[in-house]
């Protein structure tokens, strides 16, 4: 199953999508702000990161942007309420692979993985 | 045609002296002990216009006026405390319809006279008006029906909420200005063209408010299965001391953000107790028993605030073709003043009064309502407005497919 970290400081928003990927996917962290993703990444290594803008301490354009400086084939979705165009195209700078924004159901989750990860 | 920010701040402050006036003539009358509670010039639509007095029954008295100002204005309150107000005109006699309808007629003639002849005095010239006219209605069908020609759809208006000590009794003072009339007027006392906002990009910004509220709603829906609805969304200009005065004294639970970049400020998202343990209990998987909100209900509200900040003001960014960034979001539970009096306070160090950006939202399926409350620095709002094009007024929607695929 592909591994994924999750990077959300919300923890109602962590905990639905865990019970929305745990059916296909194995959820190897789950952290708060974009310090912790990027040491989570490092340290895990995961097929997919699912990663939230609006985050404290460090945002997660921010995290993207040092995850895929560092390693350029990580596979990071921002997954995110902000649906801000002049956002998105900072998250396609910072390199990442896909966008979706919240309020999302399954499929629409599901769809955005298998652009980004095919099963 | 302009409306600069000093002028919006001198006729709200003219508005809330002739309220004062006002009160202090029916104080003179009555020995009713009575204080201007709030007093704002709001932007909102035509249909919108009294929304807030809901379904309640209500006299008062309404007047013509014209000259350099023309328009309608009205003093009402509701039917009930009418004869407890004639009453204290006339004590110890028993009191009939005829003689409450009467007494509200006197009451309201010479407080509007106040009213109308302050404006006159400040503006160094004659308004006229017409004798009082008795009015009865349910909500805002109390109000007069605008003669105004003006095709705009979104009107200023000028309201007043007068208290009454002791007495839970509201007096309502609108002034619903002819708008060419009114737009004239704040042209002509413009104090400083830096200062100035077209008027059509206050319009938009409008729009783009209400589209916001829409969006907000539609997020909520989505979350919760609750068919919310956007009710009623309005700019108003008022003083920086009557912004908590807004919110009320009930106990509400929602988040708050700051803004970082233009135009920096704050946003309210605030639901009643009942709303938001139903909206909570909505997104949660398993049934909560009991009353209270726990640690999962204040979590799940957190997460519905922010999506809802977010629909709230993604659209303003895709308008104006920037990014706006704001703090992650705080949970606030209390009083509605005390969770808005600090923000306000902030925003007050830099200004008298503010543009407060007052969306509701509610559904007839279950009890929930909810508010959303923006308070831009004004200066900040100005500047981001002078760089609103009109014609993208309806982008605010961005396609990340499009986006991704470029």
């Amino acid at each position: 199953m592909p591994e994924v970290l999750i990077a959300d400081d919300s923890e109602f928003m962590r905990n639905l999508l865990r019970e929305i990927l745990e059916e296909d996917h194995q959820i190897v962290g789950e952290v708060e702000n974009g310090v912790e993703a990027v040491e989570a990444y490092k340290d895990k290594d995961p097929d997919l990161v699912m990663m939230d803008i609006v985050m404290p301490i460090r945002d997660g354009i921010e995290a993207t942007d040092e995850i895929k400086t560092e390693s350029p084939d990580a596979n990071v979705i921002m997954c995110t309420s902000v649906g801000q165009e002049e956002k998105m195209k900072e998250a396609v700078k910072a390199g990442a692979d896909g966008y979706i924004t919240k309020p999302f159901q399954k499929p629409s989750v599901m769809e955005a993985i298998e652009d980004v990860v095919p099963s | 045609m302009n409306v600069d920010i000093q002028s919006l701040g001198t006729f709200n402050e003219l508005a809330h002296e002739g309220a004062k006036e006002a009160t202090a003539s029916m104080t003179q009358m009555t020995g009713i002990d009575a204080d201007v509670d709030v007093t704002q010039i709001t932007l909102m639509d035509r249909g919108d216009v009294g929304e807030t007095l809901a379904e309640q029954a209500f006299v008062g008295v309404e007047f013509d006026f014209e000259g350099e100002l023309s328009g309608q204005t009205a003093l009402v309150l509701d039917q009930d405390s009418s004869e407890t107000l004639a009453g204290t005109l006339m004590p110890g006699d028993e009191i009939s319809a005829e003689m409450a309808k009467s007494g509200v007629k006197e009451i309201g003639n010479i407080m509007m006279s106040g009213f109308i002849d302050g404006w006159a005095d400040y503006l160094e010239t004659t308004i006229d008006h017409s004798p009082p006219t008795y009015i009865e209605g349910t909500g805002k069908e109390i109000l007069p029906t605008s003669g105004d020609d003006s095709p705009a759809d979104q009107v200023f208006v000028f309201k007043s909420e007068i208290e009454w000590v002791d007495e839970s009794v509201d007096f309502y003072i609108y002034m619903l200005p002819d708008q060419d009339s009114l737009t004239d007027l704040m042209a002509d006392h413009a104090d400083a063209e830096a200062d100035a906002i077209p008027v059509d990009k206050l319009h938009v910004f409008n729009r783009m408010t209400q589209q916001g509220t829409k969006q907000a709603a539609e997020n909520v829906s989505m979350m919760t299965g609750i068919d919310v609805e956007a009710e009623v969304s309005q700019i108003n200009f008022t003083r920086i001391e009557d912004i908590p005065k807004q919110v009320g004294t009930d106990r509400y639970v929602g988040t708050a953000v700051e803004f970082t970049d233009l135009p920096s400020g704050f946003l309210l998202v605030l639901f009643d107790e009942s709303s938001a343990k139903n909206a909570a209990e909505a997104l949660m998987p398993t049934a909560v028993e009991g009353d209270e909100l726990t640690d999962q209900h204040t979590a799940a509200i957190e997460e519905l605030g922010n999506i809802m900040t977010s629909g709230f003001v993604d659209g303003w960014a895709n308008v104006l073709q920037t990014s706006i960034d704001h703090t992650p979001p705080r949970l606030v539970h209390d009083m509605g003043r005390a969770i808005i009096d600090p923000l306000a306070a902030q925003v007050g160090q830099h200004q008298d009064h503010a543009f407060v950006i007052d969306s509701r939202m509610r559904t007839d399926d279950v009890e929930f309502e909810s508010e959303i409350y923006a308070l831009p620095n004004d200066e900040e709002l100005r500047e981001a407005l002078e760089e609103l094009a009109v014609e993208r007024a309806e982008e605010t929607d961005a396609d990340p497919e499009e986006i991704f695929q470029e």
